[in-house]
């Protein structure tokens, strides 16, 4: 396993990709941190509470979770290139199990789907701080909080990247892949949520999952209010990270038991 | 795993495979022998890229087998030590440089990075070993398939078309490259849908068509099965034709007698003069006899024809 972990660390460092992906991180994590702290969050339209207070920052600090739809896209993108420029076929031949591939290919992008999120969230952490200081504003919330915060920011960011890649495997075709994984964070779930009875199920839908991993639940609280009293509680962080492993998992082994037996032509 | 020598055997047995309702091989058995180039023969759409990927388990037959030393590929302990296939005329990331693409299926295969040197150097490649791919020509595109098949230093090979696309100065290199690796007890397989581009490599063939083999044997049996024909002139032709249909000489018989156009008959199967002494015996007039030496590519080309396209 180690060869193909290796084999799949060097396929994703000697592409541009991961140039892609730094420029991504730092665009939605420091950058856009940055610019909406020194925006003020009490200068929105409509105006959200300020900097000064808890509610200002972790609102803040929410608008990262809307950003995991790019280390969705990145780990979905580097399954479906191998079938894209048919290196799949040496891949196979060097690997004949295929699940093995796989497998490396989901540890790999966990790893890197860490080290994603870790620059996300300390780039944010430091553009937090840094406008802060900047616009003389104390925040409303202690520096142990706002780092434990940032900390479940980076992990739904490497859970993204590694449903990414099991969505990948199972769909294989980029462009749908990507319409798929990207499609669905921004449009069915919310479809879905207006469907009552499934919105019951929404703290194990992705986006109830994040929202319960990251602490942000603008969203769930929206719902609980159109739903009128029948708040569904959102599950535990690490239940919510468990969830989103889980979607993982069951994309990566219906990917094995289906789209990776088939023939490659 | 070792046959003769080290050498190990590619077989195919009854192989066959259904996409739908096409039958895209079928009932295929066949041999491929270490130390030597086997070419893997006919027309596009044959069935031939079909049956490597059976071979290599990438495609999943619908019955029958095909190993490798005895085994089948999934079930190789080190396969991409032991087999080693280019299948496809380009599979590389357009962003990775040559070298990298190397690297990942060196790494995948557990060899020391220095074989990606190693096999750089073996096909020549470094002139253009570090730029993306995405701009390779496909005699760069081949040979870095090519590379990439001998980063385990295998004992077979098996190519797919690897000829195609390359320039003649290309095909002479790669004949001499593929005879080299023959020549150390490899077991080669070279499919083509031109004879003459493998024609001086190969020393055994196997041809199909429409999925099923119709030839397989060393080139000089190939060859001897290019049978001589003879174009006869005669004003007497239609009666000619019924004697050399009708008649032996010295025990043998014209395999084939067809009317070309009004006085002139196409014979296989005899001689010059054979045909010229039944004719005297049978007073009629011959005016020309001409020896039409099939070439290999018109028997390869008569072979792999479809007859049903042919009554046309």
């Amino acid at each position: 396993m180690n060869r193909l972990i290796s084999a799949e660390a060097t396929r994703l460092l000697s592409s541009r990709l991961w140039l892609g992906a730094l420029i991504g991180a730092l665009v939605c994590g420091g950058a856009l941190i940055g610019g909406l702290t020194l925006l003020g969050p009490e200068n929105f339209d409509p105006p959200m509470p300020g900097l000064d207070t808890e509610e200002g920052v972790r609102g803040l600090l929410g608008m990262l979770s809307f950003t995991v739809f790019v280390p969705a896209a990145l780990g979905t993108l580097a399954v479906t290139s191998e079938y894209r420029h048919r290196t799949i076929s040496f891949t196979f031949l060097f690997e004949p199990r295929r699940w093995r591939v796989l497998v490396a290919k989901l540890i790999t992008f966990a790893v890197a789907g860490l080290c994603y999120g870790a620059i996300v969230a300390g780039t944010a952490g430091a553009a937090l701080y840094g406008g802060a200081a900047a616009r003389d504003i104390t925040l409303g919330l202690p520096g142990a909080t706002v780092a434990e915060l940032l900390v479940r920011v980076a992990l739904a960011m490497a859970a993204f990247m590694v449903i990414g890649v099991g969505f990948g495997a199972l769909i294989r075709n980029q462009i749908a892949a990507l319409a798929a994984v990207v499609g669905y964070l921004y449009m069915v779930e919310l479809v879905l949520l207006a469907v009552p009875g499934i919105n019951a199920a929404y703290p194990y839908l992705p986006g109830g999952a994040t929202a319960s991993l990251t602490g942000f639940t603008y969203l769930a609280d929206a719902i609980a209010e159109q739903t009128s009293g029948s708040s569904s509680t959102l599950l535990s962080a690490p239940l919510g990270a468990l969830v989103l492993a889980g979607y993982a998992i069951v994309a990566a082994a219906l990917a094995v038991a289906v789209p990776l037996r088939r023939d490659v032509t | 795993m070792s046959g003769d020598g080290g050498g190990v055997r590619v077989e195919v047995r009854d192989l066959t495979k259904r996409f739908g309702s096409v039958t895209a091989v079928n009932g295929l058995s066949f041999t491929v022998e270490p130390g030597v180039v086997t070419g893997f023969l006919g027309p596009n759409g044959a069935g031939k890229t079909t049956t490597m990927r059976m071979i290599l388990g990438l495609v999943t037959p619908t019955s029958g087998t095909a190993t490798i030393g005895g085994r089948p590929y999934a079930d190789l302990p080190h396969p991409s030590r032991t087999v080693g296939a280019v299948l496809d005329s380009s599979s590389f990331h357009p962003g990775h440089v040559a070298r990298d693409h190397l690297a990942v299926y060196c790494r995948m295969g557990g060899y020391p990075l220095d074989r990606v040197d190693e096999v750089i150097h073996q096909l020549g490649i470094g002139e253009f070993a570090d730029r993306r791919t995405r701009g390779f020509s496909t005699g760069m595109r081949q040979r870095l398939n090519l590379a990439t098949a001998l980063l385990g230093d295998a004992r077979v090979l098996l190519l797919d078309e690897p000829s195609n696309g390359l320039d003649p100065e290309g095909i002479a290199w790669l004949r001499s490259f593929l005879k080299g690796l023959a020549d150390q007890g490899r077991t080669v397989l070279v499919s083509s849908h031109v004879l003459s581009e493998v024609e001086q490599v190969v020393d055994e063939v196997v041809v199909v068509r429409r999925g099923e083999l119709v030839a397989s044997g060393t080139m000089a049996e190939l060859s001897s099965a290019a049978t001589a024909a003879v174009v006869v002139r005669s004003p007497d032709d239609e009666r000619l034709a019924e004697t050399l249909r009708a008649e032996s000489v010295q025990g043998t018989r014209a395999t084939s007698v067809e009317r070309l156009e009004a006085g002139t008959i196409r014979v296989e199967g005899l001689t010059t003069a054979q045909i010229a002494d039944l004719a005297a015996d049978h007073r009629l007039r011959v005016h020309e006899l001409t020896p039409e030496r099939s070439t290999l590519e018109q028997v390869f080309l008569r072979l792999t024809s479809d007859p049903r396209e042919s009554v046309r």
